[in-house]
């Protein structure tokens, strides 16, 4: 098993239709990424094949259903079945989203905003603190894309990040798709964010492609990396320095080319970020 | 309730409701309804084979409405989809298809269960004969029992990808025991006796129990549990009453 990532790695995120090309091409890839969920049974093929993975690449585990910051309380069966998972595979990375996802018990299985309060930093980094001292490790947590502000906000965006990573010692995970996105919806500049974060804190980040539907941005993970994103991950990358760096693709999956395609382009991209800096 | 918490709730009812909304709720809302819809499309491929596309679309949509998800893993969602069926007016002419969906359920939970190697029977050679009718074998953690008054079984394998939708048989009782063989789920449908006995020891009756109330076949139906690597282990129970 690898157990760790370089900071100018590059992965993918592992999906079912590149299972078979993947094991057959063995491309080099620093880490494959995968949704922690999508291995919460206790056996069967998926583990079979996570197995088959974890033996010749880094695994990152990456959460979509914590929902830490839920008013209602964290789900145990589900921090259960990741602690089980993460202590099996003792992946290079462990992550989740900076978002809420259920209330009353009922479930959105979703990304939803929360709103950037004292009482949801409060919440959310306590909850962070539970995650980690359950898992014994230190995760990352990602800021979402966002289609409407909840109310109550009493800060920036970014500033809940930064300080929710301060108060709980977790990572950030830099969706940087997720920065543009959400800075088109809601009218903020996408670099103060970028700079409004401690790049210490800075674990990994994310790339993917998003569309457009009348005055939004959606967050689809459909397609290639767009131009501004791109410049912005350059941006992050001079800002930052080397970091981990994941393309991610969910819907309308393509050849598992072109997601090592967009990889590549992110190695060069961040390349050419950190030369421009020398040279500078 | 705290600020924090009622906002959330409240946007939850409105995500799990048709009252109007603004633009951004609206994605979340399609969000909730195509990820939940695509769970239960993902979980119940041949019933939506069987109505169609658009018609299984809107029965999601109802189900969705009436059973909100209580878990951050989609695999957990649509349990109830079968029983769901059983009152959903629009199906009420297709008598088979809550059977079907408890099938496929029963797949959907055979392919996650926990693995387990076949018990090596040389380890039955300590027990005496007259503890013999004591042991109870255990069953592979994947093994899934349905019984349905519908060929449900024909019915799954003619609607599987690549098969044309026409059952080798419309009508007759089937009894089904889902299994995994080499990580594939296995569905097959069995002679009622052998099903009884695998139901048998489903619930820990010992030998002598179930082999009461078997035919003469016993043996063989045990044999044929042992050849799928289906037997993974044996206790010894109490006295046989």
């Amino acid at each position: 098993m690898t157990d760790t990532i370089a900071p100018q790695a590059t992965g993918i995120g592992l999906r079912t239709p590149h299972y078979a090309a993947l094991l057959e091409a063995r491309p080099a890839l620093g880490f494959l990424e995968v949704h922690s969920e999508n291995y919460f049974s206790p056996g069967g093929p998926a583990l079979a094949w996570l197995e088959r993975f974890a033996a010749s690449w880094a695994l990152s585990f990456h959460g979509v259903g914590m929902a830490l910051g839920s008013a209602d309380p964290l789900d145990e069966r589900h921090l259960a079945k990741l602690d089980a998972l993460v202590r099996r595979f003792e992946p290079a990375l462990v992550s989740e989203h900076l978002c809420w996802g259920m209330a009353g018990g009922r479930h959105a299985n979703d990304l939803l905003p929360l709103a950037y309060s004292e009482e949801a930093l409060a919440l959310v980094a306590a909850r962070i603190d539970a995650v980690q001292e359950r898992l014994g490790r230190r995760i990352l947590v990602e800021n979402v894309s966002s289609y409407l502000a909840m109310e109550g906000a009493a800060m920036s965006e970014w500033e809940f990040v930064a300080e929710v990573s301060r108060r709980s010692g977790c990572g950030v995970l830099l969706d940087v798709n997720n920065v543009w996105v959400s800075s088109r919806n809601h009218g903020f500049d996408p670099v103060r964010f970028i700079d409004g974060l401690d790049p210490e804190s800075v674990g990994e980040i994310h790339l993917a492609g998003h569309e457009r539907e009348g005055e939004l941005l959606i967050d689809t993970h459909s397609r290639r990396v767009c131009d501004e994103v791109w410049s912005l991950y350059e941006y992050a990358i001079a800002r930052l320095g080397a970091r981990p760096t994941l393309v991610e693709w969910d819907a309308d999956i393509p050849a598992l080319g072109v997601l090592l395609d967009e990889a590549r382009e992110a190695a060069r991209r961040a390349a050419h970020a950190l030369q421009a800096q020398v040279t500078a | 309730m705290s600020a924090l918490a009622l906002a959330q709730a409240r946007f939850i009812a409105t995500l799990y409701s048709e009252d109007a909304c603004e633009p951004g709720t609206a994605i979340y809302r399609r969000n909730l309804f195509a990820n939940l819809g695509g769970a239960l499309a993902a979980t119940y491929p041949v019933v939506e084979r069987l109505v169609g596309e658009s018609f299984f679309r809107e029965a999601a949509r109802q189900y969705v409405l009436a059973h909100p998800s209580a878990s951050g893993d989609l695999a957990d969602y649509g349990a109830g989809f079968a029983r769901f069926l059983e009152g959903y007016p629009h199906a009420a002419a297709l008598a088979y298809l809550p059977d079907v969906a408890r099938l496929e359920w029963a797949c959907h939970e055979c392919y996650g269960a926990a693995d387990a190697l076949a018990l090596d029977f040389g380890s039955l050679a300590h027990v005496g004969a007259s503890d013999q009718p004591r042991i109870r074998f255990e069953l592979h953690p994947a093994v899934r029992l349905v019984r349905s008054e519908h060929p449900v079984a024909a019915i799954w394998h003619a609607n599987q990808p690549g098969a044309d939708g026409a059952p080798q048989r419309i009508e007759g009782t089937d009894h089904v025991i889902v299994h995994r063989q080499g990580g594939a789920v296995t569905v097959e449908a069995v002679a009622h006796a052998a099903w009884r006995v695998t139901e048998a020891l489903a619930n820990g009756d010992a030998l002598g129990v179930a082999g009461a109330t078997a035919d003469e076949s016993f043996g063989g139906h045990l044999a044929w549990l042992a050849s799928r690597g289906l037997i993974t282990g044996f206790s010894l129970g109490r006295e046989a009453p």
